[in-house]
């Protein structure tokens, strides 16, 4: 008995002493759990995809390099179809299920306003890489909402700077009937008529519109010069598409706050002499740009696409936040990612603690068909200061 | 732009949306009048055909070569899934058809997928198709007029098959009393899976004409299916000719509903098809009226 109960003592004293390594250890491989409900079908699906492909990328990328905290990372992603409904529902699954604290995704706008108003009581971080909606960051704004992307209103703001110093006198605009196209359009009038211009008018076309026909001839008839595109995915092909068919472009400038690869790829020559707003593109100049690019060609086999470097910018600032905070626990990961700065794929992002927006140029590209290329490309045209791009805190929209 | 262009233009471009409505709503009126199923994989074999046509250009360089091969290939595809599921349903009640031609839609949704891609693929319409021509000076697409032209074509031979021949002749038989043309010695589930492939076809050309303005991309079948469906119901489930006055109807509602009203753009379809419903409850052609 003796004998037995100094074993036991010892094994006691020696688990004892061993029990905080085991834990560190064991603490040490618990994976950091991301959480990304986004729309990998429906009219978003194309977006959804891209953002997916660029979480992969950082979490491989990261993985391969010991993890994070020296924690692997691992992705939970779950389509949405593009529903705020399933959205919320989908990102309670990855939450309470699979036990995320951490969101990357909600593809569209009308879905991350669905979501943040739970993040609160999940205790969870929303890390937006697309979000474009103005309300998110202004009066929609929970403190676990965080966006390292431009913005909806930003990169109208972009269009605007360059339209001030453009020849355009007449505008139209045409967006997709939802919260990001009216929220864009909106910001984007503001700005005409605060540049002394001329608005005509603005129509709006539901998702999922097949024949432009009936908007293109309101566009022609209207007798601007320039006309601002708010869309997105199939809406936007078959705008493109319908409008080159119609020889719009020979009449009316066609301007448009997003210009993507897919749709220029969608859509081929119908993207010529489009010009638009970037949130990113592969020509960015810049050594991280280019590290960034040749990782992704080897990868991937191509050049990654808008929404696929803004995710892997919204995961640096996440990764950095984390570094920073020692953990991924949203009392302590809010302060920490309020002040991170770093040099991205864009140049430099400051996250702002008044209201969580990525603080960041602003830049305007031209479609044009280059040699070398098998496709047209977005050639950069023109490059705004952070201060002028950024709205003030909780704003969307701009006093001068 | 003056009235008359104005007019000119826009009848036409409602012409040319009625062209590729009717496409749709012809196949699946067909399929109901004959077997009396609602066939919820109609906008995914309209998919199908864009996505078909797509692989057609890209590997011949030809649109027309894709006009054939789509259609056929999606047709055949259509009657081999009449041949091998839909036919062992026969006996049940409405319910499986919906269950199992919805799961199919689902299930070519992700083969496409898998097959193609997620990004929109851009079908080139051929050279003599891309220009423009000038009608009372407005620009206006050959593409469209090619699209009405088309629209007129198959609208004519459908009705000539219908009428003139035997298997037209069956297929009308086979709508009023399949059991009186089966007992007359004719096999009744051959004229279904001709008539489904028939009708899977149809949508199939009508993918491969759409994807040029659309681009061939994944949300051409939720989209479509709606679409054909109130077009349908408008013009009297299983009627021809109501398809056809659905399409049109449809069509001019929602060009002109859309260039005066675009707030309302959405609400003009299902506008006409409440009011169908309100005034004549089996559709402006149906039966059960």
């Amino acid at each position: 008995m003796t004998g037995t109960s100094g074993f036991s003592r010892r094994t006691l004293l020696g688990a004892t002493l061993a029990s905080p390594v085991v834990l560190r250890h064991a603490l040490g491989d618990e994976p950091i759990k991301i959480g990304m409900p986004c729309a990998l079908t429906g009219p978003g699906g194309e977006v959804g995809e891209q953002m997916r492909r660029g979480a992969e990328f950082w979490i491989k990328f990261v993985n391969a390099k010991g993890g994070l905290l020296g924690r692997p990372i691992k992705l939970y992603a779950q389509d949405t179809g593009g529903d705020p409904a399933t959205a919320v529902r989908k990102a309670q699954d990855v939450v309470e299920r699979d036990g995320c604290r951490l969101l990357f995704g909600m593809t569209l706008s009308s879905e991350a306003l669905a979501v943040v108003p739970k993040l609160a009581e999940w205790n969870a971080i929303f890390m937006s890489s697309d979000n474009g909606d103005g309300r998110l960051t202004g009066e929609s704004f929970v403190p676990n909402f965080f966006r390292a992307n431009t913005s909806g209103p930003m990169g109208t703001r972009a269009v605007a700077l360059y339209l001030r110093q453009a020849d355009f006198k007449n505008f139209y605009a045409i967006g997709m009937d939802y919260a990001w196209g009216r929220n864009s359009i909106g910001v984007f009038k503001d700005e005409v008529k605060k540049s002394g211009k001329n608005f005509i008018a603005d129509v709006y076309s539901p998702i999922g519109t097949k024949d432009f026909s009936t908007y293109i001839t309101k566009i022609r008839q209207s007798g601007a010069d320039a006309c601002y595109i708010v869309m997105q995915g199939d809406d936007n092909n078959a705008f493109l598409s319908q409008a080159r068919q119609y020889r719009l472009g020979d009449k009316v400038q066609l301007l448009t706050e997003i210009v993507d690869l897919n749709s220029i790829h969608a859509v081929g020559d119908a993207a010529i002499g489009l010009i638009g707003g970037s949130r990113y593109t592969f020509t960015f100049p810049g050594e991280a740009n280019a590290q960034f690019v040749a990782a992704w060609k080897k990868e991937y086999g191509n050049v990654p696409d808008v929404f696929e470097g803004e995710q892997w910018q919204a995961c640096q600032v996440l990764q950095a936040g984390i570094e920073k905070a020692g953990g991924i626990d949203a009392d302590k990961l809010r302060p920490a990612l309020e002040t991170v700065e770093i040099d991205s794929i864009k140049g430099r992002v400051t996250m702002r603690a008044c209201d969580h927006q990525g603080v960041q140029k602003g830049f305007m590209v031209k479609v044009v068909q280059k040699e070398g290329f098998k496709e047209p490309i977005p050639d950069l045209i023109a490059t705004f200061p952070a201060d002028q791009v950024t709205p003030a805190c909780r704003q969307m929209t701009y006093d001068s | 732009m003056d009235f008359l262009p104005f007019l000119v233009t826009q009848c036409l471009n409602a012409l040319s949306q009625a062209a590729l409505l009717f496409f749709l709503g012809c196949g699946l009126t067909l399929i109901f009048g004959i077997m009396r199923i609602v066939n919820f994989a109609h906008g995914a074999f309209f998919m199908l055909g864009a996505y078909v046509g797509y692989s057609t250009v890209h590997w011949t360089g030809n649109f027309w070569a894709a006009l054939i091969v789509a259609p056929i290939l999606v047709g055949a595809f259509g009657a081999a899934f009449e041949l091998g599921i839909l036919r062992q349903l026969y006996g049940r009640d409405g319910h499986a058809f919906l269950m199992v031609t919805f799961g199919l839609t689902l299930i070519m949704g992700e083969v496409i997928r898998l097959i193609w891609g997620v990004e929109a693929l851009q079908v080139k319409p051929p050279d003599s198709l891309s220009d423009i021509v000038f009608i009372l000076d407005e620009p206006f697409p050959v593409y469209r007029l090619f699209l009405v032209g088309a629209g007129i074509v198959v609208a004519v031979v459908i009705w000539q098959f219908l009428e003139r021949t035997r298997l037209g002749l069956l297929i009308r038989a086979t709508s009023q009393n399949a059991e009186m043309v089966h007992a007359l010695g004719t096999d009744v589930r051959l004229v279904r899976s001709a008539v489904f492939g028939i009708g899977c076809g149809l949508a199939g050309i009508g993918g491969v004409m759409a994807a040029p303005l659309v681009t061939a991309s994944l949300g051409m079948a939720p989209n479509a299916v709606i679409d054909t469906f109130v077009i349908v119901i408008i013009g009297g489930m299983g009627s021809f000719l109501g398809s056809l006055i659905g399409a049109v109807l449809v069509a001019f509602v929602q060009v002109f509903g859309t260039y005066y009203f675009p707030d309302f753009a959405l609400a003009f379809m299902y506008l006409i098809m409440v009011t169908v419903l309100v005034v004549r409850p089996g559709g402006l052609l149906g039966k059960e009226a």
